[in-house]
């Protein structure tokens, strides 16, 4: 199963789109009609099927491609358990939500809550990898109980907010409040950043396990990791205090 | 057959399945590396007496590890399945995680056998351990005083051969000595293979049991000491003074047989009367690396 299957959008969407409905683990396995006949929820209009929105071309393999601009869509990548997810262009709210596996490339913007736990839930994404070219919205990675996001743009306010585990690696700023209310997992700041009050600075050093990483972000997804990324010093934070405290911010000092 | 003068007898080394894990050492600076490689396989020698075996197989670039630092491969075998992950841990918790600036990574992540080290390794940081995955590997990060102790949670382990062996018939000890060193910088950085002993040379090959002392597991090779020659079965040439033994471990047999095949030719210098190879007949261990296929390039272990 080496082919791609490739989603490309008919025409620019007017409307919000609801895609979390959309089977994203299966559709790597399905055929160009099981793809189109997919429900989706269209804000004012209702239910409609992903072949009303999407040119499908079908062959089974790991990767799924969408090809369009997407930020009117969100859920996309809903329940990704494997396999590969390309996104050509922006995404929308909650991609990846209840993610456990698998990887989502997003060449443009990712919008709020990329990796996030859905309103009222405590978790977020569980396992995978998001990368976003362009810049993330608010709250990416909220409750993230495991997994990596990559932001290689900037990461708007409460990126990490109440995290279990995991790691968000932000190339950009840092938006305010990261990690806030966070009980474990990393938040690296390769941009500016400023860790809320209740993080405390622990020692300036170089994290063991950072190269290992950065050079598994940039080796499989072309990642802008310079060397400097990898020799350098980081300020450890240590938070939420107000929480476990086992989490920590990770502040690059070039 | 004959190589430069030098008769390479026509008999072969016997040698055995044994458990094989690869650790990756890195560290800050290649000396850091070497630190923690050199005290990692020491005493290691034979499972006679270290229960382990184990070399440093390797020096690294900074390409080819996990962390982009300077680093060392090492492998580390041992007779018993169960007894790997035990020395695995000792090593590792005692001479890779008290060394500064260092990580220690698995060497055989596609090895469907795991054994786990860094999970066992992880209770060192009373709490205050943390993980990470990375491209589907685990790492434990252990708070330490110089910083972070960092180690993969699951290590490889494979099938691997240990025994294999040729001794160096030499007319003095210099010359045994000079052809032995000569063999070990031949071989030195064979993928797959480590000479477990000092400097990769045995000045005192053993052969089973004792004729004195009951429950000995190994004694001194009379046939092969010079200074025995009149008062035992020698297996000696008259012009033969000194006698020194390569031991290799390794991987696979066509790794080990690589590495013989350079170390031997190597060995072939003035001085050397003769190669050999120590067997016990051909009934312990599945492996026999005939001396003279393997010099003339058509055969692994038979």
């Amino acid at each position: 199963m080496s082919g791609e299957t490739t989603l490309t959008l008919r025409g620019p969407l007017s409307q919000r789109v609801d895609a979390g409905t959309v089977a994203w683990d299966a559709l790597r396995g399905l055929d160009a009609a099981a793809i189109e006949a997919q429900e989706i929820w269209v804000d004012g209009s209702g239910r409609a099927r992903l072949g009303d929105l999407f040119r499908v071309s079908a062959a089974p393999g790991q990767q799924v491609r969408l090809v369009g601009n997407l930020g009117m869509m969100d859920g996309i990548g809903a329940g990704l358990a494997g396999g590969a997810l390309v996104v050509e262009g922006d995404a929308g709210w909650y991609l990846g939500q209840g993610m456990s596996g698998g990887s989502i490339e997003v060449k443009g913007r990712a919008g709020p809550q990329a990796g996030g736990a859905l309103p009222g839930a405590k978790r977020g994404m569980t396992g995978g990898e998001i990368v976003v070219r362009g810049s993330a919205g608010p709250g990416a990675g909220s409750g993230l109980r495991r997994g990596l996001i990559a932001v290689e743009g900037d990461a708007a306010e409460a990126a990490g907010r109440a995290m279990l585990a995991g790691s968000i690696v932000v190339f950009g700023a840092v938006g305010a409040e990261p990690g806030l209310w966070s009980k474990r997992g990393s938040v690296v700041a390769l941009g500016k950043v400023t860790p809320p009050a209740t993080y405390r600075y622990a020692c300036t050093y170089r994290p063991s396990y950072l190269p290992v990483t950065l050079r598994y972000l940039k080796r499989r997804y072309g990642c802008p990791v310079i060397p400097d990324h990898l020799s350098g010093l980081y300020r450890r934070y240590s938070g939420d205090l107000a929480e476990l405290g086992a989490g920590e911010i990770l502040e690059w000092t070039p | 057959m004959e190589i430069r003068g030098v008769a390479i007898e026509d008999t072969f080394a016997e040698a055995f399945t044994m458990r094989v894990a690869r650790v990756v050492i890195t560290a800050r600076s290649p000396r850091w590396v070497r630190e923690a490689a050199l005290k990692m396989t020491g005493f290691a020698t034979s499972v006679i007496g270290c229960k382990c075996e184990a070399g440093i197989e390797r020096e690294l670039s900074p390409d080819e590890t996990p962390d982009g630092r300077p680093g060392a491969s090492v492998l580390l075998l041992t007779m018993a399945k169960d007894d790997l992950p035990v020395r695995l841990i000792e090593r590792i918790g005692q001479t890779i995680l008290t060394c500064p600036t260092t990580a220690c990574f698995d060497g055989l992540p596609e090895a469907p056998d795991r054994v786990g080290v860094g999970s066992a390794l992880r209770v060192f940081g009373d709490g205050f351990q943390g993980s990470k995955v990375v491209g589907g590997r685990r790492f434990w990060r252990i708070p330490v005083m110089e910083g972070e102790f960092l180690v993969e949670e699951k290590f490889g382990l494979q099938k691997g051969i240990g025994g294999g062996n040729f001794l160096i018939l030499a007319t003095s000890a210099d010359a045994a000595l000079a052809a032995a060193e000569a063999s070990v910088d031949a071989m030195a950085g064979t993928p797959g293979v480590i000479l477990p002993f000092p400097g990769g040379v045995v000045r005192s090959g053993s052969k089973v049991g004792s004729r004195r002392t009951k429950g000995m597991i190994a004694s001194t090779n009379d046939a092969y000491c010079p200074t025995l020659r009149a008062v035992t079965a020698s297996a000696l040439p008259e012009s033969v003074n000194s006698v020194l033994e390569i031991v290799l471990d390794g991987v696979d047999a066509p790794a080990i047989s690589r590495a013989m095949r350079v170390g031997i030719d190597a060995a072939c210098r003035e001085g050397v009367v003769g190669i050999t190879a120590g067997n016990y007949g051909g009934k312990l261990g599945p492996y026999h690396f005939h001396l003279r296929q393997i010099m003339s390039g058509d055969g692994t272990a038979k």
